[in-house]
């Protein structure tokens, strides 16, 4: 009954409420800063390691091989964000590469740092490839000369299953002993979590058509199409960073034909005679930039087996 | 006529006690407002003197932390610069192709790619050369001098190129002799240095 009537309440000085307000602004600012400052400094560090990803990559190109696999392996597990970018007004399109790591502290994994692009690259996976060890595997792209090293990349919690796979493939596989990419003759012997990969029959995770030269993924009405090497791009990358990459590298194409086509016009008043291939390799550079889809992959690939079977005729061979 | 005398004076005596009482709290209450302004000045002074030193402490870190993404990012563009001319002999653009031949250039395409803009930022170089270095020559490479020239600038910023990394290579290229004409082969090098990121 006392304390009903007690009307006093909490006394409470000026000084002491200034102190309370300023303090709870004090502690929310530097809560605040540094969780914005740790946000930061994860997103810097991810810029770095998307960056060095992409310069690690540069070693794994070939020269003169036939191809080269490597392995990168980092101390947490790693999300990399792979985008094809190839805009109106683009001459080669751009790779770009970011990474977001997992963290123990707050969010799972943090956002992905700045992306680091490249024009001179070709990075074929899905779109998010996720895991603490990542494969890579090199292949270089001729039409007909030297296009570009594609790079394959796919991570350790990734198994491919190839069922009765053609003998490039096969050779490919075994030659640079690819790890998580297994040869079998039937389905049955997969592995369990494996995507299957087949070549004779349908309705596998992964179709491979070789007579169409397409390949058709099981949750997609579309198939896409490859020469090549590109196979391997076809079977691991997205539908869409495939026909992205592959509108980029015929922009390359273009652009080495009318290089080419320069050099054939410089060499010629040297006596190299080389005149009957600038109208192919015109043709060639035309098509190449105009291409829409890997659809016509085909008949570029023909124009330029017919450009090096000329070339291979020539005195002094242009390429 | 005494009695109320006395009275008046008691009451005088009152008022006046009054006054003096009423004076005494209201010194006393200033007193007090004047220790409660000293101590909101002081609190105000140690906020101002705090939010100082936090601000110095951050300005001195955040200076630190810009120096060393600086240099992380300055190392990573020099990186960069030497991986990538350590392969650029390999790339489709500088690779000598006519016959198998490792680390060497075509020196005649590369000729016609300096003269071609759409190369400019394709490498993430800031600045990309190749110099014959055996037999010796002078000049900078056009078509006129060609091959007869010491430089051929491939991409040139024309700024401040930082740090260069450079790789040996064999400059090949179409000679007409009297006869059939033939590849012939020099020793060059390639510079370059990267870009930001």
């Amino acid at each position: 009954m006392a304390k009903i009537n007690n009307k006093r309440g909490l006394e409470m000085s000026f000084a002491w409420i200034f102190a309370i307000v300023v303090g709870a602004v004090i502690i929310f600012l530097a809560i605040y800063s540094t969780t914005r400052l740790i946000d930061t400094e994860k997103t810097t560090q991810n810029t770095e390691i998307g960056k060095e990803i992409g310069i690690l990559l540069t070693p794994v190109e070939t020269n003169l091989e036939s191809g080269k696999a490597a392995i990168i392996k980092m101390p947490v597990e790693t999300r990399i964000f792979n985008e094809c970018k190839k805009l109106q007004g683009e001459v080669f399109g751009k790779q770009d590469i970011s990474v977001s790591t997992k963290s123990n502290i707050g969010k799972e994994w943090e956002s992905s740092g700045i992306a680091s692009s490249f024009q001179n690259k070709y990075i074929f996976s899905g779109d998010v490839i996720e895991g603490k060890e990542f494969r890579i595997f090199t292949k270089p792209f001729e039409m007909p000369f030297k296009i570009a090293d594609l790079t394959f990349i796919w991570s350790s919690n990734e198994e491919y299953c190839f069922i009765n796979p053609t003998r490039e493939i096969e050779r490919d596989i075994l030659d640079l002993e690819l790890q998580g990419m297994e040869i079998v003759e039937d389905i049955s012997l997969c592995s369990v979590n494996s995507k299957k990969v087949c070549f004779t029959r349908s309705g596998c995770d992964i179709d491979v058509d070789v007579n169409s030269q397409s390949v058709k993924k099981k949750k997609r009405t579309e198939s896409v199409f490859y020469e090549d090497e590109l196979i391997f791009g076809a079977i691991l990358s997205d539908l869409e960073n495939y026909e992205c990459q592959v509108k980029r590298l015929m922009a390359r194409d273009s652009e080495l034909s009318s290089i080419t086509i320069s050099k054939s016009l410089f060499l010629s008043s040297k006596g190299c005679g080389s005149e009957r291939l600038q109208p192919l390799l015109g043709s060639l550079s035309n098509k190449t930039l105009e291409i829409k889809s890997s659809l016509e992959l085909r008949e570029i690939s023909n124009l330029a087996e017919n450009i090096r079977r000329e070339n291979d005729n020539l005195g002094c061979r242009l390429f | 006529m005494q009695i109320v005398l006395n009275e008046m004076i008691y009451k005088k005596a009152q008022i006046k006690i009054q006054q003096t009482g009423s004076l005494l709290i209201y010194q006393l209450s200033e007193i007090k407002n004047r220790r409660g302004q000293l101590k909101i000045q002081q609190m105000a002074f140690v906020l101002v003197a705090l939010m100082i030193f936090f601000g110095l402490v951050s300005l001195i870190y955040f200076r630190l932390r810009v120096s060393n993404i600086e240099d992380s990012a300055v190392n990573l563009k020099d990186e960069e610069a030497k991986e990538l001319v350590r392969k650029l002999s390999g790339s489709a653009e500088f690779a000598f192709t006519s016959e198998d031949c490792s680390n060497c250039i075509d020196f005649d395409k590369v000729l016609i790619l300096s003269e071609r803009k759409s190369y400019e930022g394709f490498w993430n170089l800031k600045h990309l050369e190749i110099q014959k270095v055996y037999p010796e020559s002078e000049g900078i490479c056009n078509r006129q001098n060609y091959p007869k020239c010491d430089t051929l600038k491939i991409i040139d910023s024309g700024e401040n190129t930082g740090a260069i990394t450079s790789s040996f290579v064999s400059l090949c290229r179409w000679e007409s002799g009297k006869g059939e004409g033939y590849y012939k082969c020099e020793i060059g090098r390639i510079l370059a240095s990267g870009e930001g990121i």
